[in-house]
């Protein structure tokens, strides 16, 4: 049978090309996203009555992300949280218990986000009004924070550390944005991100697809393209960012029905803002036959429908001085064959970390 | 003032009362979903679309 898939009706093309490892100086050149509508959408979002009640993902993720900071003990004068949203991370910070060893250390904190009604959203909060440090909020969007002294004056090696919880999906040159925390850095300072990827929405994505398919023959894009847990270390590597750590965690939230889970993406600000979407929205049949899909598909016995959202972590510190090396290929005293002979085939034992053999 | 309700939400409604055609409709869809083509389960959707409208309408 032919293929029958093939891309429904675009108001525009997307204009991509191949992503290269080269060092070239000319800057690569990647349109996925819309950062114009996606402002738009953050500003409409941060307007709604309803924008508060949507806080509990990007707030689960902000006071996962400050745990991760209590494990580093040396004192962090000026942290950057890029792309905040409504300051969730000095949120976190500033109204969980179990961050709360984290306030001494903090002199400053620097909120970034492209759209300054949800940056300002909570200014008037209790947690905001009475923060020990202080917290600065400068709109500036993140895609051009180095390019934009008026609105962001800081020069490199500032920050002591740099946050960055669940905007990274929507950059569209992430290797450029990564490189340019990585500038302002302070030699030897952690970046510490979270971001949705891999599998993440893939009902919803999945659904839609099913439904677009049969009712209309095609497909257009209603989910983001998104990294994968792969590509982050690469992208990490790329941007200068030494001792990486890279892990995931699946949210599963349960939903009444698409509609409401469509809803809440909404409220959020994340609604579609992928250059190649179908202008106009989804056409009343093909949400009814999505619906149905995505109940049959991916349903709970309860009726509800679940969504997953997979959170890539990633650390990464800023070359520096004194920061520990892998050794010279080549300098290993002990041989990686015989230490495995000694684990057997099933491997449950782990010796040493492959360092000392520099055998990797 | 009291909240508008939304199209979708009305749409999820609907489609939630007409839970035994969306299943049927569902399940013709899931029961190959690696060959899916247009109007391949036109007939149980036009039942799931039937029974929607007349939910709408109440």
């Amino acid at each position: 049978m032919a293929p029958r898939l093939h891309l429904l009706r675009t108001t525009r093309l997307l204009n991509r090309s191949y992503a290269t490892a080269s060092s070239s100086s000319t800057p690569p050149h990647f349109r996925v996203f819309d950062r114009r509508i996606k402002e738009a959408q953050r500003t409409r979002a941060a307007l709604s009555p309803h924008s508060r009640t949507v806080d509990y993902l990007r707030d689960t993720i902000a006071s996962r992300l400050a745990e991760r900071l209590l494990l580093i003990t040396r004192p962090l004068p000026h942290i950057l949280d890029l792309g905040s949203g409504a300051c969730h991370i000095a949120k976190s910070i500033l109204t969980d218990p179990t961050l709360s060893e984290l306030i001494p250390r903090i002199n400053k904190l620097t909120c970034t986000d492209a759209s300054s009604t949800l940056l300002h959203r909570d200014d008037t909060e209790p947690w905001a009004q009475s923060s020990p440090f202080e917290l600065e909020r400068l709109c500036v969007d993140e895609e051009s924070i180095l390019s934009d002294p008026t609105n962001f004056p800081y020069p490199a090696d500032t920050f002591s550390a740099a946050l960055s919880a669940s905007s990274l999906h929507w950059i569209n040159d992430l290797p450029s944005v990564l490189a340019s925390v990585n500038t302002l850095l302070r030699p030897d300072s952690p970046f510490l991100g979270a971001m949705v990827g891999g599998d993440t929405l893939f009902e919803l994505r999945t659904s839609l697809q099913l439904a677009e398919l049969e009712r209309r023959g095609g497909v257009s894009p209603h989910v983001s393209p998104m990294a994968d847990t792969r590509d982050v270390g690469g992208l990490m590597d790329k941007a200068g960012f030494q001792l990486l750590t890279v892990d995931v965690e699946d949210f599963v939230v349960d939903y009444p029905d698409m509609a409401r889970l469509c809803m809440d993406l909404g409220w959020m600000g994340e609604g579609n803002a992928v250059l190649g979407r179908e202008m106009g929205g989804i056409g009343r049949d093909v949400w009814m036959a999505a619906e149905a899909i995505y109940k049959e598909l991916h349903g709970n016995e309860d009726g509800t429908v679940p969504a997953t959202f997979r959170i890539i972590y990633m650390i990464g510190w800023k070359k520096g001085a004194g920061q520990p090396q892998p050794l010279q290929r080549g300098t290993g005293q002990v041989s990686l064959k015989e230490a495995l002979a000694n684990v057997g085939p099933s491997g449950g034992k782990k010796e040493g970390n492959g360092e000392k053999d520099g055998n990797s | 003032m009291p909240e508008r309700i939304r199209p979708v939400q009305k749409l999820a409604e609907a489609v939630a009362k007409c839970s035994v055609e969306a299943a049927e409709y569902g399940k013709c869809i899931c029961a190959d979903y690696n060959n899916v083509y247009q109007n391949k389960c036109a007939a149980s959707f036009e039942k799931l679309r039937a029974c929607v409208m007349s939910q709408k309408k109440k």
